[in-house]
């Protein structure tokens, strides 16, 4: 392929290849900055949950009226629940999967510089399993006897045992055997034993972002105190969900001097999780779609334009034995050599812009795999931009070689 | 001249309708979008209490033990214990106001059972808050001093608490009750529009308080105090008991929560500092302060400046949206020289029969402006509907906790955006033009009219 | 060489049928120099485009030695001028981008000749009509009558089985124009054939024979009887 009238042409109309080059760095640039930004951001997105959460109701109170009596609104609570149509189970919680915020750091050793895991533990009975559908991986389950119930004041003691989530035990342990472990979930307090493994759920946010999502453990205990309640996770019937909303906040109001702070399905505690991040992505790629169409007609017009400039050089060569293909050929090869210069800046315009988001973000977003793929969607929608102007270029009837000067 | 110029350049804008369609979309996509991301960031910047923003000042001082960590910006340092405090108000400079508040949270309800109670987040305060930091009041007002001395039971609360537990009519008079507190409203806010919510160092947005009372009455009754505690070892284990009790405890503590405001003129600004450092002397003497003397006065202008040179997203994407702009002007500039060179023929027989360079340029010139306006028009109806997607964007992120009243002040294209908006399309669009008016005017006479 | 039987081109809009040229029938020997000539409209034009295959035609069969060129595909086509036909033009149609040894270059690059074979008949070819100093230089740097013996070089470079010039003399001043028509001349002694269509009745004599196109229709004249119109029915 002859490349040496190629480039005499672009030396020829430097401002038309100066222009084409700036407009596909730039595209460049914007497209993959918010492709990278994008998976960066979705790529712990919307994750398996590990549970039925169409089917399980949280419902969050908290009572104003200091007279009340805590503990005795629980029993009542959990009894009324069960008494509802429909409800399968509910279990005490003092954290709720997609909003499991309150990250702490576990320890395998006592010792000053101990390595530190991050995970979140969750307080409740025994009916959490059959509220969340865990199943047992490892060990044992606890039963109602291990489960430690009282208010805050009445029963200072813990849990000495509890049951760590599938990831959890591999992020500790590896390959060994997690169960009889001594872990510590404070640097100062006593250390607790793994009596069992179980599935994986969601936490929230906080793990998710750090990409731990699956990181937790629970404890077989409730505790409550006048300002600090239990949630409640509540499974009902498949389907049953949206209908029984009423009936159980309408149970729990039965109970005087209380507000329910919280009260939806699961599945909108995950939606909520994930939202946030997903709109502002989503924002940044459409709009980056967007610029990759507009520079595409931009492309199919400046080639376009040139074909028309160039009307009679491309007659001259048809005469002079060109064929259809040699001139498409011709044109496709220009448009190639332009935007492999214009991708080549435009990944240093991503640089500029990945490392200024990064740095903002606190997060790492460059990612070399996803700007080449970037970069290659880009070339080919150029070729496509490209095709039609020089078909239309083949096309050019060599007889015009004979027509007016 | 001009009118003939004119004529043509209207033609030619009708000549080929599709190639000026392009290149009006090309300008007024990038513009639209551009003003959409530029007003944004404009209002999200924009500084409450603007007429007395550089007076209106966060005081500081570093009360903290001797082995804390060095600090080197405000940003960094806590807040005020509750002794100092109350010693700061004590201290009276001629034309100097000072408040001070927390936040709190509490269930609202009333009588009326066919209302269900509502959870909010509120702020407790002092009687100046009010003067000071200018909240509208649909009806009624703060309390006065006197009012908050005696302790009275009183509370204001917001349009929204109103609308909700009162229907919106005038409240001022009834009672309401915070838990099983029973209180009496002496004032409604209306909407109130800050960009920041300043006054406890949130900086958020449209997430306004619902309620404000005395302080007096609030540590009477010891509301919860929504607070971080920094206090000394002494206290560091249970700081997070004080949220709901050991008030007596909390007051006589090194822990500072409280976050404490002046309204200083300038005059005063040296007068003040000197009178912090004055009381905070006088206090080493009683072996608080053990640390090198620190005080902090930051106005609102630096205050908004420090936190809105933190917000990642608009930075983001304000170079995108400039990156998107100069794309558009790039393919505005190659379809115009398409469109005019189609017309070497007619340029070069007009320049044969003798029309000036100058006249030529003239023509494309009016040309290009009636484009840069229309441009500019159209842009700014794009960023119109741009500002009302990326509200609703943000509703729909935020699960539509966020009120619509709340956010639409950070949306609103106000004049001088539209202004700025039309003056850049226009003239945008000018030098878009500039290669392509060269290339077109430089035509040789009748060069393109070889007889054939 | 070249044999043209029962040639017809037609060109059919909605309402109009035209005959450009109507059952052409025409013989040229290798080695000829013939001049075309006719009135503007009559179809020389037309005459020139099917004789050097840029365009093709419904009627009659057209050899070209030997190999039909009637119905063959547009890259067979292309080949065949790339091959066997040396244009020139009225306007030269050099391109402008090019140096004057690249602009000789591209028709034997549509050949895939080797570099070196190229570079040898380039050379030659720029020698035959002078300009071999000139190599490097654009178009631009050049006379009218300078580009056309480029054009020129560029046409013999690949050894064609004819030359097929448009007016070639067209846009030359008298001089450039005598030197343009001994160089032809000298060529044709050499052995090439040389069609020339022109409206220039003088430069039209210096062929060996002259065909004359009126309203789409061939009469060939030898040169002696060039006074005499016979007009065939």
């Amino acid at each position: 392929m002859d490349i040496k009238p190629i480039f005499l042409s672009m030396k020829k109309n430097k401002f038309m290849a100066i222009l084409m080059i700036v407009q596909i760095a730039f595209t460049m640039g914007v497209l993959s900055s918010s492709v990278l930004v994008a998976t960066a951001t979705l790529s712990e997105w919307n994750k398996a949950s590990g549970i039925p959460h169409e089917d399980i109701i949280r419902i969050s109170p908290e009572f104003f009226d200091e007279t009340q009596d805590v503990g005795q609104a629980l029993v009542k609570d959990l009894d009324r629940v069960r008494s509802v149509p429909n409800v399968v189970s509910i279990a005490p919680s003092n954290a709720v999967p997609f909003t499991a915020e309150n990250m702490i750091n576990v320890y395998l050793t006592n010792a000053e510089d101990a390595q530190e895991y991050k995970t979140v533990v969750v307080e409740t009975d025994e009916n959490i399993f059959d509220v969340l559908q865990l199943s047992l991986i490892e060990g044992r389950q606890f039963t109602a006897s291990d489960v430690i119930k009282g208010s805050t004041e009445t029963t200072p003691q813990n849990a000495p045992e509890v049951m760590i989530s599938q990831e959890m035990a591999r992020i500790l342990f590896d390959d060994q055997s997690a169960i009889g472990q001594t872990i510590w979930l404070a640097k100062n307090a006593d250390p607790v034993k793994v009596m069992g493994i179980y599935s994986n759920f969601m936490t929230g946010e906080r793990l998710n972002g750090r990409g731990k999502s699956y990181q937790s453990i629970i404890r077989p205990q409730v505790k409550w105190s006048q300002n600090q309640e239990p949630h409640y996770l509540i499974r009902v019937e498949q389907g049953t969900g949206t209908a029984l909303l009423e009936d159980i906040l309408d149970v729990f109001y039965q109970e005087q001097g209380r507000y329910i702070n919280s009260s939806e399905l699961l599945k909108r505690t995950q939606k909520r999780m994930y939202d946030g991040r997903g709109s502002r992505a989503l924002t940044m790629l459409v709009i980056s779609v967007v610029l990759l169409v507009i520079t595409g007609f931009g492309m199919t017009g400046l080639t376009a334009f040139q074909v028309t400039q160039k009307r009679k050089q491309i007659g001259t060569r048809r005469a002079l034995g060109a064929k259809k293909s040699d001139i498409m050929r011709y044109f496709l090869t220009e448009n190639s050599i332009l935007t492999l210069i214009g991708l080549l800046i435009g990944v240093l315009v991503t640089f500029a812009i990945t490392f200024e988001a990064s740095e903002q973000a606190g997060q790492n977003f460059l990612n070399v795999g996803v700007i080449l793929a970037t970069a290659l969607v880009m070339w080919l929608i150029n070729i496509l931009a490209v095709w039609f102007p020089a078909k239309r270029a083949a096309n050019i009837e060599p007889a015009i070689v004979t027509r007016s000067a | 001249m001009f009118s003939y110029n004119l004529h043509l350049a209207i033609k030619s804008l009708k000549d080929k309708p599709s190639l000026t369609f392009l290149t009006v979309l090309a300008i007024a996509l990038g513009l639209g979008l551009y003003t959409t991301v530029a007003t944004m960031s404009y209002q999200g910047s924009q500084v409450p209490l603007a007429h007395k923003s550089k007076n209106i000042f966060l005081v500081q001082m570093d009360s903290r033990e001797i082995t804390a960590d060095p600090v080197e910006h405000q940003a960094r340092l806590v807040d005020t214990t509750y002794k100092d405090t109350i010693n700061l108000m004590a201290m009276n400079l001629s034309g100097v106001k000072q408040t001070f508040n927390w936040s709190t949270y509490g269930i609202l309800n009333v009588e009326d059972e066919n209302i269900t109670p509502l959870r909010t987040t509120a702020a407790v305060t002092s009687s100046n808050f009010f003067t000071m930091f200018e909240p509208p009041f649909l009806y009624g007002n703060g309390w006065d001093k006197k009012v908050e001395d005696s302790g009275e039971a009183v509370i204001v609360i917001s349009k929204l608490m109103n609308d909700k537990l009162f229907g919106g009519e005038n409240s001022v008079g009834k009672t309401v009750r915070i838990n099983t507190h029973v209180l009496k409203v002496i004032g409604v806010l209306d909407t109130w529009n800050l960009t920041r919510k300043f006054y406890d160092r949130s900086y958020r947005s449209a997430s306004p308080d619902n309620f404000f009372i005395p302080y007096t009455f609030a540590m009477e009754n010891n509301l919860p105090r929504r607070a971080g505690f920094d206090c000394w070892a002494a206290n560091a284990d249970i700081a997070r008991s004080f949220r709901n009790e050991n008030l007596d405890r909390l007051m006589n503590s090194e822990c500072a929560w409280v976050t404490f405001w002046a309204e200083i003129p300038d005059e005063q600004i040296e007068n003040y500092n000197q009178q912090l450092v004055n009381y905070i002397d006088s206090q080493k003497s009683l072996g608080r302060f053990p640390r090198e003397t620190l005080t902090f006065l930051t106005n609102l202008n630096d205050q908004l400046l420090f936190i809105n040179g933190r917000n990642q997203f608009i930075k983001v994407f304000s170079m995108l949206a400039t990156l998107f702009f100069a794309v558009c002007i790039l393919n505005a500039v190659s379809i115009l020289l398409a469109k005019f060179m189609r017309r070497t023929k007619e340029v070069s027989l007009r320049r044969a029969l003798g029309a000036k360079k100058k006249t030529i340029i003239a023509q494309h010139v009016i040309e290009v402006m009636i484009i840069g306006i229309i441009g500019g028009v159209v842009g700014i109806v794009i960023s119109y509907f741009g500002l009302q997607g990326m509200m609703n964007i943000q509703i729909y992120a935020s699960d539509y906790t966020t009120r619509l009243e709340d956010i639409e002040p950070l949306f609103q294209l106000n004049l001088v955006m539209i202004g700025k908006a039309f003056a850049t399309g226009t003239v945008c669009t000018l030098i878009a033009s500039i290669y392509p008016i060269w290339r077109i005017c430089n035509v040789p006479p009748a060069s393109q009219l070889k007889a054939q | 060489m070249l044999k043209m039987e029962n040639v017809s081109k037609i060109y059919r809009t909605e309402l109009v049928e035209t005959h450009a040229l109507r059952k052409v029938d025409l013989h040229i020997k290798r080695g000829e120099f013939v001049s075309v000539t006719g009135p503007s409209g009559s179809g020389k034009t037309t005459f020139l485009n099917l004789a050097g295959a840029l365009e093709t035609f419904e009627e009659g069969d057209y050899f070209l030695d030997g190999q039909n060129v009637k119905g063959l595909s547009d890259d067979k086509l292309s080949e065949i001028r790339n091959q066997k036909i040396g244009f020139i033009f009225q306007s030269f149609n050099l391109l402008p981008d090019l140096p004057i040894f690249d602009n000789v270059d591209v028709p034997l690059r549509y050949r895939g000749m080797s570099a070196k074979e190229r570079k040898e008949r380039i050379e030659h070819a720029l020698e035959t009509v002078g300009l071999a100093s000139r190599m490097k230089h654009l178009p631009t740097q050049l006379s009218g009558g300078q580009q056309q013996r480029v054009a020129i070089a560029r046409a013999i470079a690949g050894d064609p089985l004819f030359l097929l010039a448009d007016e070639p003399t067209g846009n030359l001043d008298s001089l450039m124009a005598q030197q343009v028509m001994e160089l032809l001349e000298d060529i044709n002694s050499k052995g090439t054939t040389i069609i020339m269509v022109t409206h220039d009745d003088q430069l039209a004599r210096r062929a060996h024979r002259n065909i004359q196109i009126f309203d789409g229709q061939v009469s060939d004249i030898e040169r002696a009887v060039a006074d005499d119109v016979v007009r065939s029915a």
